[in-house]
């Protein structure tokens, strides 16, 4: 077994006075499919954001291919090889799906940013058809279809994607998740995804639950039956 | 005289329009409402005057140049930290128009006059329609619609141009993907300034600077950007043009002291039917 490409440890984050994430930690290996579960409000998208820089962490360390990448702005990190999808505001709405590809390849040389537009396209045949439509008059399934189409673009070693499933018709999430598994295979990236859907068994290849800002769970998905994820998931409904 | 009005006020609002280009870039792309870009362009025009014995061309460049880097510079060390730290627009506000008043002290201090005009060539005069016009101000029309359809180019079919949109459109993703947001926002700054140190220049050759151009200048850029819908480069233009008009014609058929009277009244009038200007307010270009 390969060391962790990515790992967090002690990661605390608040907003203000509510604290979000009381010490985290948390391991992703070279090309895995990792799933973050957890009810509503489990801090799920505070820890990848905090991963990818765009949240202000309090504490811990967050080491990426070696380095100590806690205090480094977004750019920086992105440049190392992380990206994130994030849960919301995850497209340029105003412009066509084309160009919203177009400026996620920036920091990839040019032979490398045709190819990586056409796999967008033959991964999402409905962007092809779509991409002269300005993006924010796509449905909302599309919509989520080019977010995920921005984060396969930009290229990363590892992409963070907070819960692309949310909106999706049940179809639609299967044949997502299926084009996930085709990008780990295909371009050997990691995928670290937060998710509330359930379906996440049969892409990841571990599960961290998620609760309250804390971990609950670590398990390798053949180890865990559907009973313990469900529980977490109704844990908040009550 | 009609047609003379018509052709006054295309070119008032053709050289206005300069400053509201400014207004519209720094707004557009950084979100940062920049009371102070007037004031920082009647800085270049009387840089611009004051090298203009010396060389023409290298005295436009002085100001111009100038402009761009005071606008890029308080971009980096100032407005983008303040905007990092959740500054809202009541601080830009007092910080721009201290700026401003930074400036025009400077201007007092350094220049030996308050009120300057530019004696830059005429290039003779051109008949429309049987109305004499100079071609100068033919010439700084079409400079000013030059200007907004090159960004729109730029914007369309450049690179930096596409980082340009996806920094306004959405920050935060476009950091995420990795564009140098913070540089976008000095450039966009510094074109910013530059365009309204143009607009002075065209202004002060045609009619005269003083210290007090640059508020007029900038206050009137920004009110028209806003009547056109702020951030938005075509309705500013549109706006401009019509303000430009609103102003002529008020002029002459009621005299000079009603000028800003129909035309702050038309401004509100505007605003209260629609709020976010003629063209909608979409922080885009
Ligand atoms: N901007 C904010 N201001 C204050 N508190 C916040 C803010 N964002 C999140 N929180 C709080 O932090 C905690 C974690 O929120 P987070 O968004 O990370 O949860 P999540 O697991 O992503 O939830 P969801 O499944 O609904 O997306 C919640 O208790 C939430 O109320
Ligand atoms: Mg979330």
């Amino acid at each position: 077994m390969s060391e962790p490409i990515l790992e967090v440890s002690g990661l605390t984050a608040c907003y203000g006075m509510i604290s979000a994430l009381k010490g985290i930690g948390f391991y992703v290996n070279d090309n895995e499919i990792v799933g973050i579960v957890g009810p509503n409000g489990a801090g799920k998208t505070t820890l990848l954001e905090s991963i990818a820089g765009s949240m202000h962490i309090k504490e811990g360390q967050i080491n990426f291919l070696g380095h100590q990448i806690e205090r480094w702005p977004v750019l920086k990190r992105r440049q190392l090889g992380l990206m994130l999808v994030p849960q919301e505001g995850n497209i340029f709405p105003l412009m066509s799906v084309k160009k919203n590809l177009e400026v996620s390849v920036i920091l990839s040389n040019r032979a490398k940013k045709e190819e990586l537009i056409d796999r967008v396209y033959k991964l999402f045949p409905v962007l092809w058809e779509k991409r002269r439509q300005i993006a924010n008059t796509l449905s909302g399934g599309q919509q989520k279809m080019l977010a995920v189409g921005i984060g396969i673009a930009s290229n990363a070693k590892v992409m963070l994607i907070d819960e692309p499933s949310i909106g999706l018709a049940p179809k639609l999430v299967t044949k997502l998740f299926e084009t996930l598994k085709k990008i780990k295979e295909d371009t050997r990236t990691t995928i670290v995804l937060s998710e509330q859907n359930i379906k996440v068994l049969n892409i990841a290849d571990r599960l961290f639950g998620l609760e309250a800002g804390e971990i609950r769970f670590d398990e390798k998905t053949e180890n865990l039956s559907r009973d313990v994820v469900k529980d977490l998931y109704l844990g908040s409904i009550s | 005289m009609i047609l003379n009005g018509i052709i006054t006020g295309l070119i008032m609002g053709g050289i206005l329009s300069l400053p509201v280009l400014g207004v519209a870039v720094i707004y557009g792309i950084t979100g940062i409402p920049n009371f102070a870009i007037g004031v920082i362009g009647v800085f270049g025009g009387f840089l611009t005057w004051y090298f203009l014995s010396f060389n023409m061309g290298i005295a436009i460049l002085v100001g111009v140049v100038f402009c761009f880097a005071i606008g890029y510079i308080i971009q980096r060390i100032l407005l983008t930290p303040i905007s990092e730290r959740g500054g809202d627009s009541t601080l830009f506000f007092i910080v721009t128009v201290s700026l401003g008043f930074v400036f025009e002290g400077l201007m007092r201090a350094i220049f030996p006059r308050p009120s300057i005009s530019l004696a830059l060539p005429r290039i003779g005069t051109i008949n429309i329609a049987g109305v004499t016009v100079e071609g100068f101000k033919i010439f700084a029309l079409l400079f000013a619609l030059g200007t907004l359809v090159i960004i729109r180019l730029l914007e369309e079919h450049t690179e930096i141009g596409k980082s340009w949109q996806a920094t306004s459109q959405n920050l935060k993703l476009a950091k995420l993907i990795g564009i140098k947001t913070n540089r976008v926002f000095s450039i966009a700054s510094g074109i910013g300034c530059a365009l309204a140190c143009v607009g002075a220049i065209f202004w002060g050759s045609l009619y005269n600077l003083n210290l007090m151009t640059g508020w007029d200048l900038g206050f009137l850029g920004f009110i028209i950007a806003v009547v056109g819908g702020i951030g938005n480069i075509w309705g500013g233009i549109i706006s401009a043009l019509i303000m430009g008009m609103v102003m002529s014609f008020s002029g002459y058929l009621l005299g000079g002291m009603w000028q800003s009277v129909i035309l702050y009244f038309i401004v509100i009038l505007v605003l209260i039917v629609a709020p976010k200007g003629i063209l909608g307010s979409e922080r885009s270009l």
